[in-house]
């Protein structure tokens, strides 16, 4: 008899315990993760506090989880989200490669994710994927390039994180144009990690071995501020033409000084409300979404400045 | 002595399976199986010759700036091609008109209506050709990356095969008829710039 009720209890605690970690009542909330790569770049902290905004005006709970640029991180974020009951992610991947293992985790799970601005190397692993088009950015970045320097000089690419898909469609999208010039001679390509010191330092580096140059172009507006501001160091700021991409409020200014020539700009607004929308959706019932949304960039130079207040 | 035995042992089995877990290959056989997979060129010539070039493509330009200034909201849903979102949509237009210049590799252009527009042979680059066509959609390629490849095998083709020959033989003063990729700013509808990306340009 009592072995009979020690198994009851005990049956009775595994059914409490699985309806516990069912979904949520009708009462709590949907909580919404939002997994930004690096919290250290500006442009990622817009990215993810506009998530964050989006989501809670929607009536979601969410949070945001920093990966550091470090997959490893971003696999123990993962680790904790799904333990921890969050519904939906919204993504931003460190690793065009080493994510797709996180999303399909998540996926597993049966929790959605919708990756915002850098694309993974998997077309059926995210739920959708918002995301910049940078091809197409850097192709108009490439084409001001080439009139700003009259088809003729030597320049420096300084190009983002090496693992990242962003990092090879800006500087395709260039290179698909200024390689057909063949008065443009590329004299050195470094990463700078999307990090403004790091380009700071590439650059310095670079301009001891090739002081002769006429033009940088930037993975990003960080680096671009960081080349410009070693180039002012150096007294060439004047001479030597900064290109950049992103959009950011300073070198936006910049433009307006005509210290930098151009910048692509990106939408990281955009892409988070889309996201966030996406998983009200998802919670609303909807499951086919397009796998991949392009998001248009503009080219911002001092022609067209005064529409980018 | 059944020491050395086993270390031996232990030793061909790590030999054994570190060579079974990893190996080598030639960059260039990997960069060949990549470029094999899949035949831009190939993909770009159709679909610029069976596609692009096809009767029905392409909307007259003087028709579709009356219904951008009476129907803007048509005029992008009907001709327009966006992918995504965005405020730009690109259109195929097709029009006449007499070279009115020959400046810097670009044609200025004036159209029978009287609208003055440029044709910039010079910088076909981009996605403009490839998404004012609606020919190509983004779900049939796995990445951008490879989607964006069919952009630049058109861009080569129309550019270096198709227009820069054309161009040459092109004089002030030709009348000429022209197919190409225009881009418009829903927020910029008053001050249009009409620069097309040409795809096809016959002298009369």
């Amino acid at each position: 008899m009592m072995c009979m009720k020690k198994i009851a209890s005990l049956l009775c605690l595994i059914v409490s315990f699985c309806f516990s970690c069912q979904n949520k009542t009708g009462t709590e909330k949907p909580k919404v993760a939002v997994v930004i790569s690096t919290l250290n770049n500006p442009w990622f902290v817009v990215l993810a506090e506009s998530a964050v905004k989006d989501a809670e005006a929607l009536g979601y709970e969410a949070k945001i989880f920093d990966s550091q640029n470090n997959p490893a991180t971003e696999s123990d974020n993962f680790e904790n989200l799904i333990s921890s009951g969050f519904d939906a992610i919204l993504f931003n991947p460190t690793d065009a490669d080493g994510s797709v293992v996180n999303i399909l985790k998540a996926k597993e799970a049966g929790i959605p994710v919708f990756c915002m601005d850098r694309e993974v190397n998997a077309d059926d692993a995210a739920t959708s994927q918002i995301l910049s088009d940078n091809y197409a950015g850097c192709v108009s970045i490439g084409i001001s390039f080439v009139r700003a320097l009259k088809e003729k000089g030597n320049y420096v690419e300084i190009i983002g994180l090496v693992g990242d898909n962003n990092t090879w469609a800006r500087s395709g999208g260039f290179h698909s144009v200024v390689d057909k010039f063949p008065g443009l001679k590329m004299v050195a390509q470094q990463s700078g990690d999307f990090d403004r010191n790091k380009a700071m330092e590439v650059l310095e580096t670079l301009m001891q071995a090739h002081p002769d140059i006429d033009a940088v172009f930037c993975g990003n507006d960080a680096m671009a501020m960081g080349a410009y501001q070693a180039l002012q160091a150096a007294g060439k700021a004047d001479k030597v033409k900064v290109f950049g991409f992103d959009g950011a409020s300073d070198v936006i200014e910049k433009i307006r000084e005509k210290k930098i020539v151009a910048t692509g700009m990106q939408y990281p607004k955009v892409m988070a409300k889309t996201a966030a929308q996406y998983a009200h959706e998802y919670f609303g019932g909807r499951r086919i979404f397009p796998q991949r949304v392009p998001v248009e960039v503009e080219l911002v130079n001092a022609a067209n400045v005064k529409d980018y207040e | 002595m059944n020491k050395i035995y086993r270390y031996i042992i232990a030793a061909v089995l790590v030999l054994f399976l570190g060579y079974k877990s990893i190996y080598f290959k030639k960059l260039s056989e990997v960069k060949q199986l990549d470029k094999s997979g899949f035949d831009y060129d190939a993909y770009a010539d159709t679909l610029y010759n069976k596609g692009i070039l096809s009767e029905d493509m392409g909307v007259g330009l003087d028709e579709l700036m009356f219904m951008i200034q009476t129907k803007p909201d048509s005029a992008f849903s009907i001709y327009g091609n966006r992918l995504g979102i965005g405020n730009s949509a690109y259109f195929m237009v097709k029009g006449n008109g007499r070279i009115s210049a020959v400046q810097d590799g670009s044609l200025k252009i004036l159209t029978e209506k009287g609208e003055s527009v440029t044709l910039d042979s010079k910088y076909i680059f981009g996605n403009d050709l490839r998404d004012a066509s609606r020919l190509v959609k983004l779900t049939d390629f796995k990445t951008n990356a490879e989607f964006n490849k069919v952009s630049e095998a058109l861009n080569t083709l129309v550019r270096e095969k198709v227009i820069a020959p054309t161009v040459q033989r092109l004089r002030e003063g030709d009348k000429i008829s022209f197919m190409g990729a225009l881009k418009l700013n829903r927020k910029h509808l008053s001050d249009i710039e009409f620069m097309i990306i040409p795809a096809q340009i016959t002298l009369q």
